[in-house]
């Protein structure tokens, strides 16, 4: 795959290692709020995030594409003082990674890349259900979308 | 004024044409079908949205059942039986409807006869697996259909199945993500 369709699915995948590193760096903030089990479970999630972000960057590198660097700092978008907002931190993270990852699923018609965007998504999906012990009905896609 | 020449040579013109469909339609040469008279073939994605649409079915039919074998699951059981809906509403919006066909039913009626009855454990737990090990199956089969969809019906896809993987985390013991 070259050209355009091959850019396409580079930027796609830099996108998802721009949401994996976000998603590294508030994991960190969120974890210093949380105690006990809720702390292990971030502990946990954090790693898988970690190794998700490898993945990807060894994907791109395959490619021929220099895997986007993180960022020192993220602007929270809201905050994050207690335990109850850093579950809120985790579960908002953990959405804009699926998206992400819907990216991958809709920039490529390569069925090895599609793949593995719609399962590298049920992840995050299932870790903000987690989170929020409640299930979306339609992970990934814009709000917009979801109320039509 | 008039233009007796534009006149004559329309009212010709109409009169040969008239005369050529008389013709055609005694000669007994076989006429032309009218071209909405079959509806378009359906396009790949039609295929899979069909197939799509009966396994949401499938799995409606499932809770269900186990609901209705299990009312004190009723109130756990339901969001997530409203969410199926709410995919199957979406998959349906995505059918792009011939003319001449009665959509909604044609397309219910055949999910529909496609469901086979569903058979419920006996114990409470094997039910709650039941359907666990059903919303893991079809999150897995979700990402195999998405393959040869065009993009948005890929993405759609894509994030029903996320949806049904959380529901299988959610069904999995003690709220036990993994």
């Amino acid at each position: 795959m070259t050209g355009p369709a091959a850019s396409a699915a580079v930027d796609a995948l830099q996108a998802a290692l721009a949401a994996e590193n976000a998603a590294i760096f508030g994991y960190g903030v969120a974890g210093a709020f949380m105690t006990g089990s809720q702390r292990g479970t971030a502990t946990v999630f954090w790693d898988e995030h970690k190794s998700a972000r490898d993945t990807l960057a060894s994907m791109l590198r395959g490619r021929g594409a220099r895997p986007g660097a993180a960022d020192a700092a993220y602007k929270m978008p809201f905050t994050v003082h207690d335990r109850h907002q850093a579950v809120a931190l985790a579960a908002y993270l953990e959405d804009g990674v699926t998206a992400a990852y819907l990216g991958v699923v809709g920039a490529t018609s390569q069925a090895t890349l599609r793949r593995f965007g719609a399962g590298a998504m049920q992840r995050p999906a299932v870790r903000a259900a987690y989170w929020r012990g409640s299930a979306e009905a339609f992970p990934g896609l814009p709000a917009a979308r979801k109320s039509r | 004024m008039t233009h007796p020449a534009g006149t004559t040579r329309r009212r010709v013109l109409g009169a040969s044409v008239l005369a050529a469909a008389a013709a055609l339609g005694a000669s007994g040469c076989d006429p032309r079908a009218w071209p909405w008279a079959t509806p378009p073939r359906p396009a790949p994605d039609v295929a899979v949205l069909h197939d799509v649409m009966a396994a949401e079915d499938a799995l409606i039919a499932k809770y269900t059942a186990v609901i209705a074998a299990f009312p004190s699951l009723r109130g756990r059981m339901s969001p997530l039986l409203a969410q199926h809906r709410e995919h199957l509403a979406r998959l349906r919006a995505q059918l792009v409807i011939p003319p001449g066909a009665s959509p909604s039913e044609s397309a219910a009626a055949t999910a529909r006869s496609r469901v086979p009855r569903p058979r419920v454990p006996a114990s409470q737990a094997g039910a709650v697996s039941y359907l666990r090990a059903a919303e893991r199956g079809q999150a897995a089969a979700l990402v195999r259909r998405l393959v040869s969809a065009p993009p948005s019906l890929a993405q759609l896809l894509a994030s029903i199945g996320a949806c049904e993987a959380s529901h299988a985390a959610l069904l999995g013991s003690a709220g036990d993500p993994r």
